[in-house]
């Protein structure tokens, strides 16, 4: 049990790429005012200006500078995604480990439920609601969240069900303790290497979503975000705009995404063994 | 017809088989015996060439080299004109196609049948194997494991191949099945040649007309299955026969002292040998033909350690011992059956040279024996009938022991002291000063007996004499104490003479029962020969008289 | 391990969708009217249409009651009215959707297929130069979203190198016809249908190379390889096969998938597909399009899941058909 999932990441290629790239990221994203020289919701009458030493990637079509924009877009993605996974992979813990402890009802309840929300792509539910209210950031990793911990709490329920077996499991029991004890004390510290897992899976997926429900226009219009740059770049895709103000945009997103995957994708192996034909993506 | 010259297989550093040449013919049935991790596996996937590691030497059917063609010429030969059954074990067929499918697989796809053709034979091999009809269609998961088998018996011989490896092929099987699968395998390919490796010595015996002993990556002896089952030659080979149950063997199951380890610098089983010698250590013995067998054995095989010629001894006109011809071979048990009066007694103190023959000799190691001075004392020692007199009571239980090496000279005193105390551990007797100190006197009769093997085994004999070693002793010891002379035999390659009238304890503990009548050896031969098919009226009512728990024991 | 969804699953997920449906424009403040069918509606209808539509609806009673009769109203298959193309919502969504099953179609179909042939070829010779550099690849394409990709391709294939059209389903005002017509459809078809299957190779390729991974260690592919099959065989019949499987059980996720995905890249292609319909209808706030669109595609995922879960026996025998 005792797996060590930096050495892991660490001593992969891949994985330490993504890694790199991540904290990359992260960087920027943190670094945002200093990186950025101007306020990225700064509009000007001059508009759709090629890239010059003032202006990095050039101006948009409502004359805000894109290199800064860019920038800001980092902070967005990075906190919805962060935001959700955290927020999901909690929800799947509580409720697959709490279902594979109590049992009973509750336990075919919740997975019923569970097993409803993985057949409904969640991308239409959004739409659906985000054409009724226009969702804040806030909001929208909320529903990113309820509508994304179904996956984990599979994986949890189905870990949780092997430990519970386990002999000091039985032992806490034989004490007096509760659930609630033994899921904190003993069951959810072994799933450290799967939480890490679903977390970073979980932040892929929302950085995702959020990209692609800004792409559709149907997100929070008051902050800057990747795709909502690459919506507007779409329009001016005739022009030679593309160049810099879509493919960096999409690059980025693109490689935060990568960096994800490739972090991810060596995390796995401490898990896989365990969790043979369980797929986690 | 497939030929096998130094064939040598390392999985890196770790040598799996170390040089082994063997010969099949076709028509021929070889069984090629190994206990786990001895290579058997190995050797038919390396025919095959499906092994991981490296392979050297020459495999070579019907002259061309296996071992030189390319992936391609490989790949047509297999399951062509060589095939394997594997061991029945998980997944060994694909889970996903229909057994029938995967038997007309090899067919179709070696070009050999049209489809039609290839689906009739496979009914016809499913059916000759005894699967039955409606199971014809049906995947791998929903077949018993004998029904599974039969499937993979079936699969090898769909292209009729010139060879078949066989790889434990009836151990999935009950007793009824497997005879009866033993007996279609044997009218099957009568053509074509079939190398079974086993560890079930039942199998070899059912399937093979030629059985290799596989040890530590070389095979050390190789000749007829029935002669090595009945007669093994090699001292690992009879450690098998011994350990292996079956209904044939009456004695009591031993083990062999020690566990396989690799590597090992000259003969692969010298250090569980115990008859090795220093050039055993040093040397890898060859197979080689030793008049009888062909033996991969520095010694040749088990050696004689004691024959008597024509041995006679008369006690004024009485003929107490009357041209006795015995042998005994180096770690066997020869029990010497016969009533009070029959001269066993006497036979044995004759050998020992308590008597003077008046006619014949003794042999050891087949030196004759002249004079026994010191050195034959080292080897030859006795255990006598009654131990509260044969130990003095005088001399205390160390004492006791170690007179034997004080006598010989043998080392400081120091290491006589310790050496005693290390034997009287081997019989299971207390080491602790207050029992050393005890006498004979203060022991129960079990213990006494205990304690005069061990003043008989200090020496280090080769051979033990034992005479009547448990008439005076109550049932429970005597089993104890038969079990203490097994597990000696076992640990130190103790040959003994076993002298008795209770035939229903020899037989537990011997190999081999000589009967003695007047002074004569009216018939010997092996244990369970003797017990279950005796020639002699004599040896008959012996059989009769011997003592059973049951009024119907024995019927002639 | 196979998810044994059983049939309960699928009618729970039907009737959250339902329930959705039904809650949302209720929940809205303001005249559940307007909510229902929009700002457009508020203009073209007449007060008597209005009256009809509030009594038909039950809008004006309680909640449960709206329940039932909006569920009636769906069983008689009336999916609402659009006010903005004039038309019922479901003859607006099926002139739409043949292009959009085609487009989804094609992409399903290829992505799976290219998937598991590039996992099998990969996984097979897992550790080589080719190996990794598949993995590699795959991946950092994996991390490229659907409407970027569409986007690229758009711009270097269509833009900069015009060699294909830049929006639409086919060439409008054209007149074409047989074999030509079908040239042209493909040729509009094409950079779409190339997007949205990059996009999704990646899942199909990185299961089915896991899958193969360990069925390869599996002992009857000694006894495949010892049968004297050649490479071909043991890869595809013996090893592919096997390592299909859990390729298959993923399919019905990864409809629903493509479908969103399609979304997008009809947005970014200008395909005249449900997808581009969609977007279309949230930017004027056509609230029974969308709901029309939203209840078909969830079913449509719905469906597909159940018929492959149902199929999954066949190609697995030893799943018992146990439900």
């Amino acid at each position: 049990m005792h797996i060590d999932l930096k050495k892991e990441i660490k001593e992969s290629g891949p994985g330490k790429t993504g890694l790199i790239i991540l904290l990359l990221m992260i960087a920027v994203a943190l670094l945002a005012p200093i990186l950025a020289p101007y306020n990225p919701y700064q509009q000007s009458t001059v508009s759709l200006l090629s890239p010059s030493w003032d202006h990095w990637l050039g101006m948009n079509h409502v004359g805000q500078d894109i290199w800064s924009r860019l920038v800001y877009g980092a902070r967005t993605s990075l906190l919805v995604g962060f935001g959700v996974g955290i927020f999901s992979t909690l929800l799947g813990t509580i409720f697959g480990v709490s279902a594979a402890l109590i049992g009973g009802l509750y336990e075919k309840v919740v997975m019923r439920i569970v097993d409803a929300f993985i057949v409904i792509p969640m991308v239409i539910i959004i739409i659906l609601i985000a054409a009724y209210i226009r969702p804040s950031i806030l909001t929208l990793v909320l529903l990113l969240s309820l509508l994304s911990w179904q996956g984990g709490a599979r994986i949890m329920r189905a870990q949780a069900l092997s430990l519970k077996e386990r002999g000091h499991v039985a032992a806490a029991k034989s004490f007096g303790a509760n659930h609630f004890y033994i899921a904190w004390r003993h069951v959810v510290p072994d799933l450290g290497p799967i939480l890490l897992v679903d977390f970073i899976y979980g932040v892929r997926r929302a950085v995702f979503m959020e990209a692609g429900l800004a792409f559709l226009g149907i997100s929070d219009p008051t902050v800057v975000s990747w795709g909502m740059m690459m919506r507007d770049a779409l329009n001016f895709s005739y022009l030679s705009v593309w160049q810099w103000w879509l493919v960096p945009t999409g690059v980025a997103l693109s490689l935060t995404i990568i960096g994800l995957t490739f972090v991810g994708h060596a995390a796995e192996p401490t898990i896989e063994p365990r969790l043979r034909g369980v797929e986690i993506a | 017809m497939l030929e096998i010259k130094e064939l040598r297989v390392n999985y890196g550093q770790e040598v799996v088989l170390n040089g082994i040449d063997l010969e099949l013919n076709s028509g021929e049935t070889l069984a090629i015996i190994g206990e786990s991790g001895a290579g058997k596996t190995t050797l038919g996937l390396s025919i095959m060439r499906l092994v991981e590691g490296t392979v050297r030497g020459t495999i070579r059917l019907n002259g061309k080299n296996l071992l030189s063609l390319t992936d391609n010429e490989m790949q047509q030969i297999r399951w062509s004109k060589i095939a394997m059954v594997f061991q029945n074990a998980n997944n060994v067929l694909n889970p996903v196609y229909t057994v029938l499918n995967q038997i007309m697989e090899p067919m179709i796809e070696h070009r050999l049948k049209s489809p039609e053709e290839a689906q009739d034979r496979a009914m016809d091999l499913l059916g000759y194997f005894g699967l039955p009809r409606e199971r014809f269609p049906a995947y791998p998961h929903q077949l018993s494991g004998g029904e599974q088998q039969r499937v993979l018996l079936a699969m090898a011989l769909a292209n009729d191949p010139e060879l078949l490896i066989l790889d434990e092929p009836l151990s999935s099987l009950d007793a009824a099945a497997r005879a009866q699968v033993g007996e279609l395998l044997k009218e099957t390919g009568k053509h074509c040649a079939k190398l079974v490796t086993t560890h079930d010595l039942d199998t070899a015996g059912k399937l093979a007309n030629r059985m290799a002993v596989l040890y530590g990556g070389k095979i050390i002896e190789v000749g007829p299955t029935q002669d090595i089952l009945s007669r093994p030659r090699h001292p690992y080979t009879r450690a098998l026969t011994r350990a292996y149950p079956n209904m044939t063997t009456v004695k009591d199951l031993q083990g062999i002292k020690g566990r396989m380890t690799h590597p090992v610098s000259g003969c692969p089983f010298h250090p569980r040998c115990t008859q090795a010698i220093d050039v055993c250590r040093a040397k890898i013995p060859k197979l080689a033909w030793n008049q009888e067998r062909h033996i991969a054995c520095h010694r040749g095989g088990i050696i004689t350690l004691m024959s008597t010629k024509n041995l006679t001894k008369s006690f004024g006109s009485l003929k107490a011992v009357d041209s006795v011809n015995l042998h005994i071979e180096a770690g066997e048990t020869l029990a010497l059956v016969g009533q009070t009066g029959s001269g066993k007694t006497t036979l044995a103190k004759t050998i020992m040279g308590l008597h003077q023959p008046a006619e014949g000799a003794v042999y050891l190691e087949d030196v004759k024996v002249d004079n026994r001075g010191k050195d034959f004392y080292k080897r030859v020692q006795m255990l006598f009938q009654n131990p509260g007199e044969s130990l003095s009571h005088r001399l205390s239980v160390l004492e006791a022991v170690m007179e034997p090496l004080d006598i010989q000279g043998v080392g400081s005193k120091e290491e006589r002291e310790n050496k005693a105390i290390q034997v009287l551990g081997e019989v299971e007797l207390p080491q602790t000063r207050d029992f050393l100190n005890k006498y004979p006197h203060h022991l129960s009769g079990g213990e006494m007996q205990r304690l005069a093997i061990a003043r008989a085994l200090v020496l280090e004999p080769a051979l033990l004499i034992a005479d009547e070693p448990t008439a005076f002793l109550d049932a429970s010891i005597q089993a104890k104490i038969l079990k203490l002379l097994l597990n000696l035999q076992e640990q130190r390659g103790l040959s003994m003479l076993y002298i008795t009238h209770n035939i229903a304890a020899a037989r537990k503990v011997s190999d081999r029962i000589a009967v003695m009548l007047d002074g004569k050896i009216i018939e010997e031969s092996a244990a369970s020969e003797i017990v279950t098919a005796p020639k002699q009226a004599y040896t008959q009512s012996l059989l009769s008289a011997a003592s059973a728990l049951h009024s119907t024991a024995y019927i002639p | 391990m196979l998810s044994k969804r059983n049939f309960i699953t699928y009618v729970i997920a039907f009737l959250f969708i339902l329930l959705l449906n039904f809650l949302l424009p209720r929940m809205m403040p303001g005249d559940p009217l307007i909510a229902i069918y929009g700002d457009e509606a508020l203009i073209t209808m007449t007060p008597e249409l209005k009256a009809h539509l509030v009594e038909r609806f039950a809008l004006d009673e309680p909640l449960w009651q709206q329940l039932g009769a909006y569920f009636l109203a769906l069983l008689q298959g009336e999916l609402g009215y659009s006010y903005y193309y004039s038309a019922p919502v479901l003859s607006v969504i099926v002139g739409r959707l043949p292009w959009t099953l085609l487009l989804v179609g094609t992409s399903l179909l290829l992505s799976t297929a290219l998937g598991i042939i590039l996992g099998i070829e990969s996984g097979w010779r897992r550790g080589s130069r080719t190996d990794r550099t598949m993995l590699a690849g795959l991946m950092s394409l994996n991390g490229f979203p659907d409407f970027f990709l569409g986007m690229l391709l758009l711009i270097s294939f269509g833009v900069t190198w015009g060699i294909f059209p830049l929006a639409g389903a086919l060439t409008p005002y054209s007149g074409l016809s047989g074999l030509a017509l079908l040239l042209d459809i493909l040729r509009h078809l094409f950079l779409p249908v190339a997007a949205l299957t990059l996009a999704h190779l990646a899942g199909g390729y990185l299961l089915t190379r896991n899958t193969m991974i360990t069925v390869l260690k599996e002992p009857y592919m000694l006894t495949a390889k010892a049968k004297g099959l050649s490479q071909r065989v043991l890869k595809y019949r013996h090893a592919g096969r096997n390592s299909m499987l859990p390729v298959v059980t993923q399919t019905g996720i990864w409809v629903g998938r493509v479908i969103t995905g399609a979304l997008f890249v009809e947005l970014v292609f200008a395909y005249p597909g449900v997808g581009y319909l969609t977007y279309e209808a949230l930017l004027a706030r056509d609230y029974p399009i969308i709901q029309g669109v939203f209840l078909m595609v969830a079913i449509s995922v719905l469906v597909a899941n159940f018929l492959i879960d149902l199929s999954y026996p066949k190609l697995d025998p030893r799943v018992s058909y146990a439900h």
